[in-house]
């Protein structure tokens, strides 16, 4: 299952320096809709280095959501290449993809989505059950995790007993647990009041701060200016990629 | 430095330490998902597994009674005592009745010589003896004082038989040798005939008449007790050759043999055979002229008769179990429309398509599999109802096979819709609606 390795001789030519945790190249998506194809993604390129903050903006119907679909893993591309921490992972097979998801990616989305049955602390598991970690380690990791989002004293809280800007940190939490190259947020304030939505903001600076990677989908702009860098996406197509900060 | 990052193979991690633990990890989660799913639908799940509940109930109820009966026969009806055969006129296993016209036809009684014969010539042998019957409904009557017996059941015996069958001695004793030779109006009774006649005295010396005939009680058996509503204790037994002399009219008899243990059992029998074939000039060709019956002739009946019955009940279980395991199939699939949201979450955290199946089959085979043990549970109430009033023993076979049987069943019924859960898309399956 060693999919990709040395030998192939394409990685090992177009394969990004190790400074880019992410090299999108030539990007397209296409749905087949019986009589017509709609291409969502016409030739995305861009580079992501370690510790970039980024934000995605575009309206709806830009593409932008299957973009985070491809740098998420849960979906391939039609055609070109997605270097992800050193790995091609644009020709990767379902359960290759669960792999790299579980290993290299924090999502945190815009509905939470929390396990509703599960305590705080088993939704920040989770992950963990998914690569094998024993018990033990499991809680361990995952009340640190929940220690950094200073939700110590809620664990054992279900998400219905928390409120919204509490079940996010429980998703960033999740989201951080496994120690993830990539933290992919769509739309995380989306479902937050503004002042909420701002002490997520914070805290996603925090972890900016610490060295993670961050990459934000959003169409909201004053969410987008917290990012130093902003890629607008339009019709398919990268529409400006422009440092902000 | 990209080409060494890209060197190191993809799922090595998944190799090492994610393969086996995570299987373990994501089965056992899956079984604690399922545990809950139970917990939470409880009225739901019940409906649920009441197909596999009734038939695990069904196949341990029959199982018990098979069970329990076969324990009662072997103990009581089939138990000619420890290593015992019996040389009789017939076959008491005939399976068809051809065969036991033909036996009626060219089988010949076993006589007093015949007993003398093997009595002499069989080696080895831990014990040998001989008795005749005479059936309850042509029995004389026996009478002591005013109070008269019918239909007890009388036999002659020759005195090594005590000791050859179940029987012991109560009070008293035994025939003698003497007694016997000289064809001494002595009897032995059951207790039914101490109950009747004696109840408040000692009935040691007492004269009873049978058929006319005076006899002295010597001794008392040990209570029997009863076999299928059958009293085993209203019999009386006097000396064989009195007994000969008394009802010339029935000169059969039968031989008991008793072998020193179960490997001698099969030995002596092919030497009584042998000898009684010899006896009776039988060509090699022909078949026996004369039944050899053991316990295992009588258990062998009595199994093939069960045997039938267990195959009907197989086929019932069967049955009931794929309907059972329809309605689980039926319930899992509503399950995974209803959970495709949190399918979908799990996949985003990086499950794989099998940990998702896992999570199904698991779930499925842990539902059937609480549907077997409440099976066992109601079946185990009903087997002690069944045993007041007849009789039921919960093999413990029966409980592993009720357990397996259900869960095999859930875990085979759940591969379709964890299937069809595995193969969900993640992106679908996470903008479906919570």
């Amino acid at each position: 299952m060693g999919v990709q390795t040395l030998t192939s001789p394409v990685q090992e030519y177009y394969a990004p320096p190790d400074s880019m945790l992410i090299r999108v190249e030539d990007l397209w998506k296409t749905y087949d809709m019986g009589a017509i194809q709609v291409n969502a993604l016409s030739g995305v390129s861009f580079d992501i280095p370690r510790g970039e903050y980024v934000a995605i903006m575009g309206p709806s119907g830009s593409g932008k959501s299957t973009l985070m679909n491809l740098i998420g893993c849960l979906d391939t591309p039609t055609s070109g290449r997605y270097w992800l921490n050193g790995r091609l992972v644009s020709e990767l097979t379902d359960d290759e993809l669960a792999y790299i998801r579980n290993k290299e990616i924090g999502f945190v989305f815009q509905t939470f989505n929390l396990l509703s049955r599960a305590s705080a602390l088993h939704n920040v598991e989770l992950p963990l059950i998914y690569n094998g970690t024993p018990a033990a380690e499991r809680v361990e990791r995952a009340q640190e995790a929940l220690r950094r989002v200073d939700l110590a004293d809620r664990m054992n809280h279900k998400p219905n007993e928390l409120s919204g800007g509490q079940r996010q940190r429980v998703a960033v939490a999740r989201a951080l647990v496994n120690n993830p190259s990539l933290l992919l947020a769509d739309e995380p304030t989306g479902n937050l009041d503004t002042a909420t939505g701002v002490e997520i903001m914070n805290l996603f600076d925090r972890l900016q701060a610490a060295g993670n990677t961050i990459v934000l989908v959003t169409h909201e702009h004053d969410i987008a200016a917290r990012a130093r860098r902003i890629i607008s996406v339009r019709d398919g197509k990268v529409a400006r990629d422009e440092q902000v900060r | 430095m990209s080409a060494i990052a890209n060197a190191q193979p993809l799922l090595s991690r998944s190799k090492s330490r994610d393969g086996h633990a995570s299987f373990t990890v994501s089965a056992r989660e899956a079984f604690w998902i399922a545990l809950e799913a139970l917990r939470v639908h409880k009225l739901r799940s019940f409906l649920t597994l009441l197909g596999v509940v009734i038939a695990t109930t069904t196949l341990i109820v029959v199982m018990s009674v098979i069970n329990g009966m076969n324990l009662y026969i072997a103990d009581h009806i089939a138990n000619l005592g420890a290593n015992v055969f019996i040389l009789d006129q017939f076959n008491w296993a005939n399976t068809s009745d051809e065969e036991w016209i033909k036996e009626q036809r060219r089988n010949k009684l076993i006589r007093m010589e015949d007993y003398e014969f093997l009595k002499d010539n069989l080696q080895g042998y831990k014990a040998i003896g001989a008795e005749a019957w005479r059936g309850r409904n042509s029995a004389p009557v026996i009478r002591y004082r005013d109070h008269a017996l019918y239909e007890v059941q009388i036999t002659g015996e020759t005195p090594s038989m005590m000791g050859i069958g179940q029987q012991q001695v109560g009070s008293g004793r035994y025939f003698t040798e003497s007694e016997y030779e000289h064809s001494a109006l002595v009897c032995f009774i059951g207790n039914d005939l101490v109950n009747e006649f004696f109840p408040n005295s000692d009935p040691l010396d007492k004269v009873i008449s049978i058929g006319g005939q005076p006899f002295r009680i010597i001794g008392v058996a040990q209570t029997l007790g009863k076999t299928l509503g059958q009293s085993q204790d209203d019999f009386v037994q006097i000396p064989l050759t009195i007994f000969q002399k008394l009802y010339a009219s029935r000169p059969g008899i039968d031989v008991n043999v008793q072998a020193n243990n179960s490997d001698q059992m099969l030995e002596l029998e092919d030497e009584t055979r042998a000898l009684m074939r010899a006896r009776h000039h039988i060509p090699y060709k022909d078949t026996d002229d004369f039944g050899i019956n053991a316990s295992a002739t009588i258990m062998g009946l009595w199994q093939q008769l069960t045997g039938s019955i267990f195959a009907i009940t197989i086929a019932v279980v069967a049955v009931f179990m794929v309907v059972g395991g329809i309605v689980i199939m039926n319930i899992m699939l509503a399950s995974v429309t209803e959970r495709t949201h949190e399918i979908g979450i799990r996949k985003s955290l990086g499950a794989r398509r099998r940990d998702i199946l896992l999570q199904f089959v698991i779930e499925s085979g842990v539902m059937a599999g609480v549907g077997g043990l409440l099976g066992i549970a109601l079946a185990v109430i009903v087997a002690k109802l069944v045993d007041m009033v007849f009789t039921a023993s919960v093999p413990a076979s029966a409980v592993l096979v009720g357990l397996s049987l259900s869960t095999i069943v859930g875990l085979f019924f759940g591969i379709y819709p964890a299937t069809k859960a595995a193969r969900l898309d993640p992106i679908e399956a996470l903008r479906t609606e919570a």
